[in-house]
């Protein structure tokens, strides 16, 4: 598994024969596609050749021969090469595009269904970005090789082939020249395009940069001001600018030197092909044709030859990119079903953890020996520092993790022997920021239960206490949320996601309840809407405010990966401990928004 | 107000600005303009070798070949062919150096005027504007430009040359030959017009598409929790696969057009030339060219007609770098704020006694959110503005450092009227410490020593640190000082940051401090901590506190009680205490919400 901190900075793939076939694997399912577009790409690719050995034929046959009817022959042979030549060049466009496209599709899919089925860890270490320049980016460059790739090496293999042997029945000897000049054109080529590629990307780099810095004045630009950092900045980001004038600009002159080295390299051929070619036309091994067609081909051969360069260079990358592809694809998720499986038609009952640990790297324990018991239908509030474990407690209650040590059972049951999908369907789940999906309000809530009609939506929303401020909407239950939900407030998106859960009629309730502020006609709404998930069924809540926490039939004080204290409100006060500072702050906190003029509600939370 | 020049960049681009964007492009390579000419020039001398090598490629033909003369005329000939080929190459390398340097050149000048233009703009014209739309602007536009210069510009001015040239060369060799080999090129530039404005419009369906696929996918990365509690995979995918698909489906249909293109005009050119060689060959046949002229005439037929098809791309592409040249235009319209200007520049730092008289401010007209503030503070005084949210107290501290100027009254700072001195200076002996600072994407390190215009050495930076109580949790990441915020796994919390804020306002040292106190989400030992270092900090400073808690405004030596954006009440905690109105309503409630803790926890007691 190749996890994305070795391939991260990568840029240059070796192509081992593993790698080569499975990215030829790729095209398997289409190879009828592939093999189109190889054949009309062959196909306009000796047509390219053979019509520059018509020219010679109009000229000799016809011009010198004096004969009218040989210029006509050949006009109309010309002519109809032309057309077979569009036809063919309208089917490789055609098919290697399309196909093209199909590859990217394909991988992206693959990606997008394996990233569903890897674990909670996965997405915690690897940064969103990475992961979408995979499905991006990388897709792009691995297909791009696949096929325009392909296509056009071997338009250019078969063109200089084709031309070689043109050249060779035209005149051997002379074509012997060109065979020779053909390596150092080619070493010429990939020094040239391999240099370029690579200071074009620098270049590339340079701007995502610069694209960071506009991006921070912007939205710092507050603080510049008041630091007064104008100055200094301009001289860090000139820094930036001259970074990516000295890539690009580079980039840009090597390109403009390449072709023209190319050209005077063949030219140089060419001019002792005239030399030696114009001698033998009195000898009678040469014609006039023969000449103009040793010079077509001489100066056409640079664009085959470019073509591979260039192919050469973007190779290396791509197969970078197939790499991280890969690496992507056989990452193996860390939480799967075992072998052994046990067919569970509930979870509901008691829920025990006997001396659970856990920890991400092995000298840092998160989770650090904890044990207790839940009946069925109690309600579990978990308090303590952020750092201290809550999360994590939750996290592994819906088997997004599991224990490093330790156990877990549901009604007696080792979850670990359950089905994934069995637990995870019957939990209901609200976050502490809840994550809404792009689209309608009644398509989000419908995520709880997709075959649910839109009278069982309207009667979750009722429940949840979302139903009157949907209302209030143009378009009520059709409103869009925007990109995340962004349209609308923390404390409408909690409702929504809280009607969500009410519909998915989950056996476990779980809720990590919001920090952030929402009025007091919302707050009383969430409440509300909490109380009735919670009715007869065993929930956990991350608590923040005191009447949730009050209400418990268990709070559990989590400081450190411990249990600090354990027990109902009133034995936890009595303690005078942690729970007891804990309790009174917010007392006082939430008083004082309730009262005050000034204050928001604040949470207990910490640093 | 003029826009003083710096080696960053040495023009004024908000002078170049013009109506006619053209004009206004060019405009923007001021002082390459004679690089430009040169590269163009290049440009011809190439094209004009690569004619002369079919010229001569006629009289090798004509006077060697077919008149056998392979004396010393076949080397000169030669000679000559190999002298232009070089010329070609040479010219062409320096036309190519030239343009890129050109367009290099001028877009890393306008990059660096863009970013100090936009960091000089008023704090009000940020405040208004999407972060989203100027970087867009500063980027894609720019680099669209860059490629007018680089690529369209350029590659106009070579298929043109090169018709130019090469058309004349054929009217040199023979004018019915030339004017019948050119017939169809209209229709060929015709076609490619049309053409590549459709394919532009479909090519921007796709990039959509491309954009909708990506939020797409993020929306599921960002949301993986509640995919995974849903256990809704599958129904993710369904999801996917929709975008997924209707992205193939644009693509094919962006493909169907290029295919279609590319054949059609394959052919058109293809039919140009043959009609071409046809009619060549006969006039070679009845005698009236000579075969060198024939074969020098189908080379330059080939270079003139290919080319044209591309004519079109560079057209439309153009239209890319006129609509990207206004929207960077209408960023730079904008008046920068004057920094440096100001006709008061004391020595040294200033005392610190500030004076409100009669000020208002209003965003928009006849909209205030100040009115009447009135109010005199001594050197070392702390301040306390107390008042709900947007009742103006943010909008008060922005007047300090001149984010914005009053409407009307006046505020003076030591007895001089604070227009009067440079914004530079006057931000110099503020410090600002925000609720949740903006720090910036550099190690703790730099963000600490951020805006500190002196040399820091490291024991001050911890000192500052240690200070501000944020030393020790900077030690237990696991590269201290050196952790780059936002780095994966080290997330700050806006405590820390608020912490990390006071520490880079104790090293700038500043006479003036303006303080959002907001202890927030914090526990009560890190509530104490920070307490203790802004205490610090306040020592001998005037000192504006945005107060939330009413424990922080007790020692202020004036509070000031806000309301719709008047003072409603101002005074010392006792004075205020003294009278009935909003300040003790607030006391009382703190006192009673203390009464009804004892009450609470003595219930449960029972």
């Amino acid at each position: 598994m190749s996890t994305y901190n070795e391939l991260e900075e990568k840029e240059y793939g070796k192509l081992t024969s593993h790698i080569f076939r499975r990215v030829l694997g790729l095209l398997k399912p289409h190879w009828k596609w592939a093999v189109g577009f190889l054949l009309c790409i062959a196909l306009v690719s000796i047509i390219d050749s053979y019509t520059t050995f018509l020219s010679k034929r109009i000229i000799d046959e016809g011009i010198i021969a004096g004969s009218r009817e040989a210029i006509v022959r050949t006009i109309i042979i010309y002519g109809s090469l032309i057309l077979v030549q569009a036809a063919s060049a309208f089917g490789f466009i055609y098919l290697v595009g399309v196909l093209a496209e199909r590859v990217r599709y394909d991988l992206r899919k693959q990606m997008f269904n394996h990233l569903q089925q890897l674990s909670l860890s996965y997405f915690s270490e690897t940064p969103v970005g990475w992961i979408m320049s995979r499905l991006t980016s990388d897709t792009e460059r691995l297909s791009d090789l696949l096929t325009w790739g392909i296509l056009d090496v071997t338009w250019a293999v078969i063109n200089i082939a084709t031309a070689a042997i043109f050249m060779f029945i035209i005149n051997a000897n002379l074509a012997l020249i060109v065979i020779i000049m053909l390596p150092i054109l080619i070493l010429v080529a990939f020094r040239f395009r391999t240099r370029i590629l690579y200071y074009y990307r620098q270049s590339r780099k340079m701007n995502s940069k610069i694209t960071g810095a506009f991006n921070e004045t912007i939205t710092g630009v507050r603080v510049i001001k008041a630091l007064s950092r104008e100055e200094d900045n301009l001289e860090e980001f000139s820094e930036l600018t001259d970074g990516m004038y000295h890539a690009s600009f580079k980039a840009a002159w090597l390109s403009a030197l390449f072709l023209p080295t190319v050209q005077v390299i063949s030219a140089l051929g060419l001019g002792v092909v005239l030399w030696r070619g114009g001698m033998q036309v009195q000898l009678g091994g040469m014609t006039i044709g023969g000449i103009q067609a040793f010079v077509s081909y001489i100066t056409f051969i640079m664009w085959p030859i470019q073509d591979i360069a260039r192919v050469y260079a973007q190779m290396q990358n791509a197969v970078a990119s197939a790499e991280r592809i890969f690496g992507l694809i056989d990452t193996e998720p860390d939480v799967k079903n075992r072998t052994n499986t046990i067919e569970t038609e509930t979870i509901e009952g008691d829920i025990r953890f006997e001396d659970v640990h856990f920890y991400y790297e092995e000298d840092d324990p998160v989770i650090k020996g904890l044990s207790f018991h839940v009946k069925q239908g109690e309600m579990v509030a978990l308090v303590g520092p952020t750092g201290g474990g809550k999360t994590t407690i939750v996290n592994l209650l819906c088997r997004f993790y599991e224990p490093t040590r330790g156990k877990i059972y549901f009604n007696d049951v080792d979850y670990q022997d359950m089905k994934l999908e069995d637990i995870q369907s019957r939990i209901g789940v609200v976050l502490q920021t809840p994550h809404l999906f792009s689209g309608s309000i009644r398509d989000n809530i419908r995520y709880g239960n997709l075959t649910s009609t839109d009278e069982d939506i309207e009667k979750a929303a009722k429940l949840a206490g979302a139903h009157d401020f949907i209302m209030q909407f143009d378009r009520g239950y059709e409103q869009d949320v925007g990109e995340g939900g962004n349209l609308l407030s923390v404390g409408q998106k909690q409702l929504i996601s809280i009607a969500r859960a009410i519909l998915a009629q989950p056996e476990l309730f779980i809720m990590d309840e919001a920090t952030s502020s929402v009025d007091t006609l919302t707050e009383a709404l969430i409440q509300r809407g909490m109380d009735r998930l919670m009715e007869n069924r065993t929930s956990f809540v991350i608590a923040h405010r005191l009447s949730t926490i009050k209400r418990a039939d268990k709070i559990i004080v989590i400081e450190d990966g411990h249990i600090q204290e354990m027990g109902t409100h009133s034995e936890l006060i009595r303690k005078k401990g942690k729970y007891y500072n804990l309790y009174t702050q917010q007392f006082r906190h939430e008083l004082e928004a309730q009262y005050d003029i000034l204050n928001k509600p604040q949470p207990v939370e910490s640093s | 107000m003029p826009v003083s020049k710096n080696k960053y960049y040495d023009l004024d681009i908000t002078k170049t600005l013009t109506k006619n964007r053209l004009f206004g492009l060019l405009r923007l390579m001021k002082g390459y303009h004679w690089l430009y000419i040169i590269a163009i020039i290049a440009l011809a001398v190439s094209t004009v070798s690569r004619t002369g090598i079919s010229l001569v490629l006629q009289r090798f033909i004509d006077e060697v070949v077919i008149a056998g003369d392979y004396g010393s005329h076949l080397v000169i000939i030669i000679l000559i062919f190999i002298g232009l080929a070089l010329s070609q190459g040479a010219f062409a390398f320096i036309s190519g150096w030239l343009s890129s340097k050109t367009a290099e050149s001028s877009t890393r000048r306008l990059r660096n005027f863009l970013f100090d233009h936009l960091q000089r703009l008023p704090y009000a014209y940020h405040a208004e504007s999407k972060t989203g739309d100027l970087i867009a602007r500063s980027t894609s536009d720019v680099d669209a430009i860059n490629r007018f210069f680089g690529e369209q510009a350029i590659g106009i001015g070579r298929i043109l040359l090169i018709f130019i040239i090469n058309f004349t060369a054929l009217l040199q060799l023979n004018t019915r030959l030339a004017l019948y080999s050119v017939i169809a090129i209209p229709i060929i530039i015709g076609v490619s017009i049309f053409f590549f404005s459709r394919v532009s419009k479909a090519y921007e369906e796709y990039q959509e598409q491309e954009a909708t696929l990506s939020n797409r996918l993020q929306e599921n990365l960002t949301g993986v929790r509640v995919v995974k509690a849903f256990a809704r995979q599958g129904y993710e995918s369904y999801k996917f696969d929709k975008e997924n698909w209707q992205k193939f489906r644009l693509g094919k249909k962006l493909l169907s057009i290029h295919s279609l293109f590319w054949p059609v005009s394959d052919i058109v050119c293809g039919v140009q030339m043959l009609a071409a060689f046809f009619l060549g060959a006969i006039m070679a046949l009845e005698g009236t060219i000579t075969v060198g002229t024939y074969m020098a005439f189908s080379s330059l037929v080939v270079w003139i007609i290919w080319p044209m098809r591309n004519l079109g791309r560079l057209i439309v592409q153009t239209s890319t770098g006129m609509v990207s040249y206004s929207r960077v235009a209408e960023m730079l319209k904008q008046e920068r704020e004057p920094l440096t200007d100001g006709e008061y520049h004391p020595e040294g730092s200033v005392q610190g006694e500030i004076i409100f008289d009669q000020v208002y401010f209003e965003y928009e007209k006849d909209n205030p959110v100040l009115q009447d503030i009135n109010f005199t503070c001594k050197p070392g005084d702390i301040i306390a503005l107390l008042g709900s949210t947007g009742s103006g107290k943010t909008t008060l501290v922005n007047l300090l450092p001149r984010f914005y100027d009053p409407t009307s009254g006046v505020i003076t700072l030591d007895g001089v009227d604070i227009t009067k001195y440079s914004r530079k200076y006057l931000r110099s002996q503020i410090g600002i410490v925000e609720q949740e600072p903006f720090l910036f994407s550099r190690t703790i390190r730099e963000n600490i020593t951020y805006g500190v215009h002196r040399k820091v050495t490291e024991d001050e930076i911890i000192q500052a640190a240690e200070f501000a109580a944020i030393h020790d949790v900077i030690e237990e990441f696991p590269r201290g000082y050196d952790t780059l915020v936002g780095e994966r796994g080290v997330t700050l919390s806006g405590g820390q940051k608020q912490r990390v804020a006071i520490a880079r306002a104790l090293l700038k040292n500043p006479r003036i401090l303006i303080l959002d106190d907001s202890t927030s989400s914090v526990d009560t030992e890190t509530e104490a901590q920070i307490r203790g270092a802004l205490d610090h900090l306040m020592q001998n400073r005037t000192t504006f506190i945005i107060a939330h808690r009413i424990q922080s405004v007790m020692d202020a030596d004036l509070i000031l009680v806000f309301d719709h954006g008047k003072i409603v009440q101002k005074g010392t905690h006792e004075e205020l205490m003294k009278q009935s109105g909003m300040y003790r309503d607030i006391f009382d409630i703190q006192t009673r919400i203390e009464v009804e803790l004892e009450k609470e926890i003595s219930s449960v007691n029972l």
